[in-house]
């Protein structure tokens, strides 16, 4: 294939690229992105956050029905048909690429399929299917993302050892599922399998599931699935992993190690690592850490003058959304703008049942770092939208400064708390305080009236609960 | 686990090559976050070079004289104590020695909370963060503009909005961003006097503390020169004590008549009952004569003003002057009282010097100082006579007033003063 030139190279179309290339093409440069797939969206829209929602929307659907039993309202036991599941996550990501891959033409940017690696700092050799070809750039953008971890000594040929790419493929429902990692996208995947049939077991080495968030949050959660699975064994670490004929044998370590036990299926989920050692960055001349990580500066740029990182590669969190914001600062400093990635937090969202999430400070890391905060925590229990949910375990916190009352971190658990964390970003991002979240106005009922009433229980002006006087 | 960390010139607000004019620190010191390393000046400003963490000097890089911009590695730093970014560090190098062991968790988004999370929280909660939104941070970033430089915002709660920005731009292209007083003068350093005997610390008064503003602006604003003379007041005084012998209802003090003879003056020389307009284009002629009178109080200086002083007699001059220092010294002169002057006067002579260098009541052109009067032989061309000679001091704003109008103005008053009968001319 003919070499060519272009103004702005992207590597990687996941959202950090895709977003890079559009933001870049609307602001004059000619564009052009290489992907190793044959559709863009990257992780997130084939194998990562679309499918896994379209699934999680089905899973909890299953539940909700089976929930409403009580409440008088019965559907049966519900027949599952998994080819049509499975097409139908498919059209989910397909109505995604299509809608992108339209947004690319009317920009006018190049798609080039194959991998690309760099040749030197003004160079990149792509290989596809149909040949070789070299592009040289004047500005590059690397958003080649990451992949998920594997553990050399296990059985990783084995089709019942999954990722959780394997696991969004829905190839089957095994009987017995053990997930290996108790973070957010291993019990995405266990409420998944378990709405379709699955037993499930949870082994997670921390003395907590999705460790690192604070942990009242992630108890409403933990007790229900506590209910719904198997096990969940903590401090727990997988010794080993045997194919056997009759399934994958998996030994345990530690002080509350089970004995062995046999899995139809084994959804390793211990994290990801960028691949930052599989773009030729050495040639380019561009750092990389051990880990694999390409060390950026604000306007993420890399240590060599016109290489820009974004997204996974960079750091983390690797989530989406960070990847995008990047993605468009990059293409903004490429394009002669001062822009910054400056965002005071980036929201992290577990989709699990209840779903939980936060963002700024955790009452952990204010702990750790000695800053002086006062909590408000509303108890969904006293919302009656939340009730009228069926549910009561969920939970709303915020985290002000002492001093000014100003937001510093906020979470939520509870169905469709995804949606309400966004809210306390903005506040943050605003520099709000108890009182401005307190003297909004908020719709009743609705979920998001937990917020401000989590901060009322800062400024003291509740009346949706009863605080005794000091 | 500490490795070396870079130090480098933040940004500076757009300077370029600002020169290194003291380096305050030697390789090998600890040094605590945001201890200034250097001194940096450009031709607008001295600014400090603060450390980005506490941590121990491990190499300096830069010398006194070096011209650096933002980027310029100063000197790398040996990190102590538990830094925010230190841990950060170690949270992102612990997942890759331990993946290899089947690990945590480690769920896709959002591993453990996130490092970078938590390092770009961690400066709102501890140092607040400039309180500016997402579309008020670029802005400033477009400007160049370090946001910690503006301590308070005029929007809600003290928000920093773009009209802040702009405004602090606009201060700055005017004057250069002064880390202390007015016209990037360093303030007076700080001094510990306790370690050279006892002390005790007392607040100044509120007058105090505005005349101390006043003059300073005053002493910023005016070019100002101190001219002086002597009047010969013999006869005045032969005058004045005869009458006050006669037992009238007002006595009369020295000062009446100075007032008398500087309004006469202020007629014959209008340029010094004016001011200058704010641009410094203009001069505002007064058609009234207000002068006014330092008084001291026990509180502080204060200058009430004795209103269209050239219609009024001696005798009224007299008794505006007692209610004045009256009520002045009683502390119940209202503002206005002490607005709307001409000229003032301050007057030493109660209790002596021969002469001083009064600061001029802008904006007001000028200040007639008075000091102690004193029998003096003078050469009356023949012989040394005894004459009471009263030592005048006139200090001017060279902006409005020329050396030879202020003699002419001082001489006018001498011998206005010298033969009180001009004053009825």
């Amino acid at each position: 294939m003919a070499d060519m030139h272009t103004e702005v190279l992207i590597l990687g179309g996941g959202p950090g690229g895709y977003t890079a290339a559009f933001r870049a093409a609307d602001l004059g440069k000619q564009v052009t992105l290489v992907e190793r797939y044959p559709v863009i969206g990257g992780v997130c829209l084939n194998v990562g956050c679309i499918p896994s929602k379209a699934l999680l929307h089905l899973a909890h659907i299953i539940h909700e029905a089976e929930a409403a039993e009580s409440h008088g309202l019965s559907f049966g036991k519900p027949k599952i048909n998994l080819d049509k599941i499975r097409s139908w996550k498919e059209s989910v990501s397909k109505a995604l690429n299509t809608g992108l891959a339209g947004l690319a033409k009317q920009r006018n940017i190049k798609i080039v399929q194959g991998v690309g690696t760099f040749e030197s700092a003004s160079s990149m050799l792509v290989e596809g299917d149909d040949g070789k070809q070299t592009i040289t750039f004047d500005d590059v953008i690397i958003s080649a993302g990451s992949q998920a971890t594997q553990i050399p000594v296990f059985p990783n040929d084995d089709p019942r050892l999954w990722d959780s790419t394997d696991a969004l493929e829905l190839n089957e429902i095994p009987k017995k599922l053990l997930i290996v990692g108790g973070g957010i996208i291993g019990l995405e995947m266990a409420t998944v399998y378990h709405a379709l049939g699955s037993e499930i077991s949870v082994v997670e080495l921390m003395d907590q599931i999705i460790p690192g968030c604070d942990s009242d949050l992630v108890r409403p959660l933990h007790k229900r699935i506590k209910k719904q699975y198997k096990n969940i064994w903590l401090e727990t670490k997988v010794e080993g992993i045997k194919a056997l004929k009759s399934g994958l044998k998996v030994s345990f370590s530690g002080d509350k190690a089970p004995e062995s036990e046999t899995f139809d299926a084994v959804l390793i989920a211990v994290g990801r690592r960028p691949n930052g050692f599989k773009i030729g960055a050495d040639k380019a001349g561009i750092e990389v850490d051990k880990m694999g990580f390409i060390q950026v500066n604000e306007q993420q740029k890399t240590n060599v003058e016109h290489i820009y990182a974004i997204g996974d590669i960079v750091g983390n969190p690797m989530l989406a959304h960070k990847a995008a914001h990047e993605g468009k600062v990059a293409a903004e400093v490429i394009a002669g703008e001062k822009s910054a990635f400056d965002a005071l937090t980036i929201p992290a969202v577990a989709f699990t049942d209840p779903e939980i999430t936060w963002m700024g400070l955790t009452e952990n890391e204010a702990k750790k770092q000695g800053i002086e905060y006062d909590k408000g925590t509303f108890p969904w229990a006293a919302s009656g939208r939340s009730l009228s949910l069926g549910r009561n375990e969920g939970l709303t916190k915020i985290i002000c400064e002492k001093e000014t009352g100003r937001v510093l971190g906020a979470g939520m658990v509870g169905p469709n708390a995804g949606e309400l964390i966004s809210e306390a970003v903005l506040a943050l991002e605003m520099g709000a305080d108890a009182e401005d979240i307190g003297l909004t106005v908020h719709a009743h009922p609705s979920l998001s009236e937990t917020f401000a009433f989590a901060a009322e229980m800062i400024t003291g002006t509740i009346t949706d609960l009863y605080i005794k006087k000091r | 686990m500490s490795e070396l960390i870079e130090i480098k010139i933040p940004d500076l607000g757009g300077a370029d090559e600002v020169e290194i004019v003291e380096i305050l620190v030697q390789t090998g010191d600890a040094v605590e976050q945001e201890q200034t390393l250097a001194v940096m000046e450009s031709d607008k400003a001295t600014m400090d070079l603060p450390a980005n963490m506490a941590g121990t000097i491990q190499d300096i890089i830069i010398k006194v004289g070096d011209k650096v911009s933002q980027g310029t590695l100063v000197a790398m730093l040996r990190p102590g104590a538990a830094e925010a970014n230190a841990t950060e560090a170690m949270a992102e190098e612990k997942p890759a020695e331990q993946a290899a062991k089947v690990e945590p968790p480690k769920a896709e988004p959002v591993k453990q909370q996130p490092a970078k999370t938590v390092a770009v929280s961690e400066p709102v909660a501890s140092t607040g963060k400039a309180h500016a939104t997402p579309s008020v941070r670029m802005f400033a970033r477009e400007l160049g503009v370090d946001l910690a430089k503006i301590s308070q915002g005029t929007g809600r709660k003290g928000r920093i909005l773009k009209e802040d920005i702009q405004a602090f731009v606009k201060k700055v292209m005017a004057e250069g961003v002064a880390q202390s007083g007015g016209a990037g003068i360093s303030p007076i350093p700080e001094v510990d006097f306790s370690q050279f005997g006892e002390t005790e610390v007392k607040p100044l008064g509120k007058i105090k503390r505005l005349t101390g503003d006043h003059m300073v602006r005053v002493c910023l604003n005016l070019p100002m020169v101190t001219q002086h003379d002597e009047a010969d007041i013999t006869e005045m005084e032969d005058f004045r004590k005869a009458h006050n012998a006669s037992k009238p209802e007002y006595k009369l003090t020295g000062l009446v008549f100075i007032i008398k003879a500087l309004t006469a003056a202020l007629k014959q020389f209008p340029q010094f009952n004016s001011s200058l307009s704010a641009d410094g284009q203009s001069l505002i002629y007064k058609k009234y004569t207000n002068v006014g009178i330092a008084v001291e109080t026990p509180n502080g200086l204060v200058v009430p003003v004795i209103r269209d002083a050239e219609k009024k007699s001696l005798n009224e001059l007299s008794a505006a002057l007692v209610d004045l220092s009256g009520k002045a010294r009683e502390g119940k002169l209202p503002p206005a009282a002490m607005q709307g002057g001409s000229m003032s006067i301050s007057s030493l002579g109660g209790i002596g010097g021969t002469a001083f260098t009064p600061i001029v009541n802008a904006p007001e052109v000028a200040i007639l100082g008075v000091s102690r009067a004193k029998m003096q032989p003078v050469w009356n061309g023949t012989e040394f006579v005894p004459r009471l000679m009263l030592p005048l001091d006139l200090t001017y704003d060279h902006r409005v007033i020329d050396g030879a109008e202020a003699a002419r103005f001082l001489v006018a008053i001498t011998q206005s003063l010298g033969d009180i009968r001009r004053l009825l001319l």
